[in-house]
């Protein structure tokens, strides 16, 4: 009866409701930030009194924005392949192994995904201080790994518990080398885990914040430390352009991410 | 049995391989960029300035420092409850609504999950000013005469943190409000159960391992936040990993940072642990 949407009676209008409500206060913050991001107001007044393109001139005409950005992009594309690489290996590893403390050795991997961020990036940056990795592309790159991975190491981890071994063994019988047999059999099968991994790692990285502040220089900024910088000085409608661009690359992934998975059912 | 025979080499080559050797990588990176950073922050938190606990002594005794706690609980306390309080019912028809219509709002919880972080808290930045738009409202409809303080105070940050974590409370309860088995419910009703009682007695206890998991991690989650906190809290209401920041960023004391540091991590692990022991919803079915 609770359990039967037809049989819900006066509680089926009150979950709809609130379910509604919850769904615009989840949407509407975007909606209002793409909204605002074509609007005319200095301080982002609502509704706006015209609307213009000029924040987005002002991103584009910026050339900070877009090398911050593309620094993203290069720092995300290579923490992609690592975590995807050493989380394979990884989870292979906690797969098929049978050696001593692999479950503490899986709950060690996870760890860096529920540790508060902040303790991490503080212990990271006190290293690559001694290190001299601080304010480096390398020092970025271990710390985004770090985070990025244990997403890669859950998804194919998922991946290869539902891939029976015996087709790879069956490959190796028949005269494959364990890592042909590996690349050719057990990569392929398990490529929808592989896909999820490097979409994770790349987001994860992608939008990371606080390690990135920690990392950053003058000199290397990825674009969240760049809107980080720019919000503690104002709310300026330029940081509404990059959120909007942003949210639509957020929007793209997704349908990308819907795509994939419909075209592994049919 | 034939082939065993005649496939020794290939047996061997078999069992050879798919150990240890692959976590290997894994296992260096953690070790020499987690383990070893964090323990040794956490050394420098005994040993700087002077070897001792007084960095701790300062860190628990004084009534700064213990706003900062206050604040920090009282945020994560009140996130937790108005997610799962406004979670639980969504995760209800989520789990019992026709499909069209549960995967629009399933797409409208992932996007907003999915949306830059920072994006989302300037939103909120925006929404939440004096001249911002709830404001208006307000106004508008006659609930209030004057602008309210929504940013740089608690209650900003409470708003902007709830919206992050309800995705957190409602996807986890979908699964466990679908797994029960809507019999009981009935059975609960041929006995003469009123809807209340169905509800209190029933379909509340059997979801309530999964409410408890899901509290827990919005909680452990809420307590080690800086982003969101920062941007909505202002400089006064700081929260315990604003000052694990302040004091390596600014004050560049590195002993009480890690002090702080150390505070969040152990009640972050034991309330993981507990998480892991008591209200693993996979476990206790």
């Amino acid at each position: 009866m609770l359990l039967d949407f037809e049989k819900l009676g006066i509680l089926r209008p009150f979950l709809i409701g609130l379910t509604a409500l919850v769904c615009l206060f989840l949407i509407l913050p975007i909606v209002f930030i793409a909204a605002l991001s074509f609007g005319s107001s200095q301080w982002l007044i609502f509704p706006p009194p015209s609307w213009t393109f000029k924040w987005y001139q002002m991103l584009f005409a910026d050339p900070r924005w877009l090398y911050s950005a593309l620094t993203s992009l290069k720092i995300a594309a290579i923490v992609t392949v690592l975590s995807v690489v050493i989380g394979f290996l990884a989870a292979l590893g906690l797969n098929r192994g049978s050696f001593f403390g692999r479950e503490a050795l899986r709950a060690l991997f996870l760890t860096p995904m529920i540790l508060p961020v902040v303790v991490l990036a503080v212990a990271l940056y006190a290293l690559f201080l001694q290190l001299g990795l601080a304010g480096t592309t390398v020092g970025f790159i271990i710390a985004h790994l770090l985070i990025a991975l244990p997403f890669s190491i859950i998804s194919i981890g998922n991946a290869l518990e539902g891939f029976d071994k015996s087709i790879e063994d069956a490959a190796i019988l028949c005269g494959a080398s364990p890592w042909e047999a590996r690349i050719r059999v057990t990569v392929p099968a398990v490529s929808h885990g592989i896909f999820a991994a490097a979409i994770f790692s790349f987001l994860a990285s992608w939008d990371e914040v606080v390690l990135a502040i920690f990392m950053a220089s003058p000199t290397l900024q990825t674009l969240p430390v760049k809107i980080w910088a720019t919000l503690r000085q104002d709310l300026t409608p330029v940081i509404a352009a990059a959120s909007t661009i942003l949210i639509a690359f957020t929007i793209l992934l997704m349908v990308l991410a819907a795509l994939f998975r419909k075209g592994r059912k049919a | 049995m034939v082939v065993s025979a005649t496939t020794d080499g290939g047996q061997r080559k078999i069992r050879r391989n798919g150990s240890f050797g692959y976590v290997v990588p894994a296992l260096l990176l953690i070790a020499f960029f987690f383990i070893i950073p964090v323990l040794m922050l956490l050394m420098r938190s005994v040993l700087e300035p002077t070897p001792g606990l007084q960095n701790y002594r300062e860190l628990l005794g004084s009534t700064t420092y213990l706003r900062v706690f206050m604040n920090t609980f009282t945020v994560a306390g009140l996130v937790t409850v108005v997610a799962v309080v406004i979670g639980f019912p969504v995760a209800w028809l989520l789990a019992i609504m026709p499909d069209k219509w549960s995967r629009l709002v399933m797409a409208i919880i992932i996007l907003s999950m999915w949306t830059n972080l920072l994006a989302r808290t300037y939103a909120w930045m925006v929404l939440l000013q004096r001249t911002g738009v709830v404001n208006k409202m307000l106004i508008n409809l006659g609930i209030i005469d004057k602008p309210l303080a929504l940013v740089n105070n608690l209650v900003g940050v409470t708003i902007g943190m709830t919206y992050i974590m309800l995705p957190f409370v409602i996807l986890p309860l979908i699964g466990i409000l679908k797994s029960i088995d809507p019999a009981v419910l009935r059975a609960a009703a041929l006995c003469g159960a009123n809807k209340r009682q169905c509800f209190t007695r029933v379909l509340l206890p059997l979801s309530l391992p999964g409410i408890a998991s899901g509290a827990l991690m919005v909680f452990v989650m809420s307590l080690g936040y800086y982003v969101t906190p920062a941007l909505l809290g202002g400089t006064s209401n700081m929260m315990l990993a604003e000052l694990v920041a302040q004091f390596v960023q600014s004050l560049v004391n590195w002993g009480m940072g890690g002090a702080a540091a150390l505070v969040l991590l152990v009640v972050t692990l034991v309330l993981y642990a507990v998480q892991l022991k008591f209200l693993n919803p996979n476990r206790a079915r």
